[in-house]
């Protein structure tokens, strides 16, 4: 009896361990990893019936390296912690899980995502028996970083899809500047965070660098970046070591400049996109100490999206040093508006000085014009 | 009408300098609220945006009709000053502006048909029909559709540099209008030129 207890003290205790363990990694319950699922749908040619596709089929192929690039895979998200109602492979059937799946939970990941979206017009278009699902924008497998993704990727990734801004904004004077260079969420989604993003640009190709090209020309790498420009040490670039980057790029390649942006922060308020509260009053962008420029930030895009960003002075969107960008009233550069001081006031007070004396010598005009006659 | 009348401004040259005139007072307000949109409650910036696109459109058409007309007519030269009599002429026509006129002295300028602008003048306003005056409307374009434009926005050094030739003009014109408008109460009565500039015809004194 005593030998028997020895043993199984030992054996319940491993037991309770290894649950303990199984339970904090279900991975390891699963033991499902993504290899084994892309060992199927690594094929392209993958289908399923009563599809939409061609011949009523469906294409069940992921692309694995674009999937690796994905935001998911960086986090190490497995294909079954989305697709839940997978918990084991059986390889003796043909199909070895089951045929329906259950739809993908996003809100279990994404809380504060879903909740703005389900109070937002699209969300709310569901009481009309229409579900807008969160791949329709954000695709399936192969979601990347936004922070990286410029004002036209972002618009012909998610909103243009459906819709054609040039027929909703015919109030909208200089459309296709406003299309181009701000975001449609900065507007329509007014909780939102607002930033302009300064990215490098090469102007002959008309293609943005990546940070590791800008980089390469500059000569520094990701860590050295912000230590070379940021001379005084303050954390923030601004007007005068941006000015001194300028120059360090058109040293280097002249074809280099600056393409700023008006974007939203990624956030679950970009999704609280609602009718009739769209930021239609011009003057809050296009006033000079608009809320809409706090936040300026350089930002150097990596190779899997992700972004390393450096914050800019604000005053550095009026210098010339940022030629290429300027929003009426919002950035205008104030020594123009001395200039016009000068000349205005200058006319006015040549005019009231001219009229002062004509009036004052009227007198003696008079008199020289009696004297004639 | 009376001997000392003389036909100076004929009719195409009146309507042109009166939808100029509008324009470019319209301009000049419209661009002030566009520069200023915070600060001035003229008209909402979106509305001030569009007349300020469409006025500079009648003006830049105006302009076609100014030119077409003297071109047409050969009295384009009148706008080029004498290059052999220029220097004294403005000394003494500024001379006139600056002292003359305030003892009674008589304008030193005679204008006539082929004669209309005085030294200063046509210094003002060569420079302003055929260099200011372009500039500020091929600027307006380029400003107009700066991403249809973009190349040619890039190649002019980016849209900081087109807005300050834009701005730096429009402020020019602003202060033109203002020393423009009080000139032409130097006649020989205050309303003469304004007068005139309706009816074509200036009276000699």
């Amino acid at each position: 009896m005593k030998k028997m207890k020895k043993l199984k003290i030992p054996t319940r205790s491993i037991g309770v361990c290894l649950l303990v363990v199984f339970c904090l990694w279900p991975g390891l319950v699963l033991a499902l990893d993504n290899a084994e699922c892309l060992d199927c749908h690594g094929d392209e040619g993958l289908t399923r019936e009563n599809g939409s596709g061609d011949n009523g089929s469906a294409s069940l192929y992921v692309d694995a390296d674009k999937f690796n690039h994905s935001v998911h895979h960086m986090n190490d998200i497995l294909c079954v912690d989305c697709h839940a109602d997978i918990s084991a492979l059986d390889y003796d059937n043909d199909l070895p899980h089951p045929r329906e799946l259950a739809g993908v939970d996003c809100a279990a990941c994404h809380e504060e995502a879903a909740a703005a979206f389900g109070d937002s017009v699209h969300g709310k278009i569901k009481s009309k028996g229409i579900t807008m699902t969160c791949y329709a924008c954000h695709d399936y497998h192969y979601v990347t970083h936004l922070a990286a993704a410029s004002v036209a990727e972002r618009e012909n990734n998610f909103c243009a899809k459906c819709h054609n801004p040039y027929q909703s904004h015919e109030w909208l004077p200089k459309q296709a500047e406003h299309f181009a260079f701000v975001e449609c969420t900065v507007c329509h989604a007014p909780g939102v965070q607002r930033h302009i993003h300064l990215k490098f640009f090469d102007l002959v190709t008309n293609t943005f660098y990546k940070g590791e090209e800008i980089l390469k020309i500059l000569g520094v790498g990701y860590d050295e970046f912000m230590p070379m420009v940021d001379t005084n040490k303050d954390g923030i670039i601004d007007k005068a070591e941006f000015e001194i980057l300028e120059l360090m790029l058109r040293q280097k390649n002249d074809h280099a400049t600056f393409h700023a942006e008006l974007v939203a922060e990624v956030e679950a308020a970009a999704h609280k996109v609602n009718r009739g509260v769209a930021e239609k009053n011009c003057e809050k962008c296009h006033a000079a100490d608009s809320p809409y420029f706090n936040s300026v930030a350089i930002v150097l895009t990596k190779e899997d999206g992700s972004v390393d960003q450096h914050q800019v002075d604000r005053a550095v969107l009026e210098s010339y040093s940022l030629r290429h960008f300027y929003i009426y009233a919002g950035t205008r550069v104030k020594l123009l508006d001395k200039i016009g001081i000068i000349l205005i006031g200058g006319a006015v007070a040549g005019v009231l000085g001219h009229l002062t004396i004509r009036i004052l010598t009227i007198r003696l005009r008079r008199a020289r014009k009696n004297t004639k006659t | 009408m009376s001997e000392n009348k003389i036909y100076i401004h004929p009719a195409p040259v009146r309507i042109w300098h009166w939808i100029h005139a509008a324009g470019i007072v319209a301009l000049v307000l419209t661009g002030f609220q566009i520069r200023y949109a915070e600060l001035l409650g003229i008209m909402s910036l979106a509305d001030a945006i569009t007349l300020h696109n469409y006025v500079g459109f009648v003006v830049i058409g105006d302009y076609f009709i100014w030119l077409g007309y003297y071109l047409g007519t050969g009295k384009i030269k009148i706008y080029f000053p004498d290059l052999r009599t220029f220097v004294p002429d403005a000394i003494r026509q500024a001379t006139y502006y600056g002292y003359g006129i305030f003892k009674g002295d008589p304008n030193p300028h005679v204008m006539t048909p082929d004669n209309k602008f005085n030294a200063m003048q046509q210094k003002a306003y060569v420079g302003l029909m055929f260099l200011l005056l372009p500039a500020q409307m091929i600027s307006g374009v380029l400003l107009w559709r700066v991403k249809g434009f973009a190349d040619y926005v890039n190649l002019l050094g980016g849209i900081k540099i087109i807005d300050t030739i834009h701005v730096i003009l429009f402020f020019f014109f602003a202060s033109f209008l203002v020393a423009h408008c009080y000139l032409a109460t130097l006649g020989h009565t205050p309303l003469a030129h304004f007068k005139a500039m309706f009816t074509g015809y200036e009276e000699h004194h």
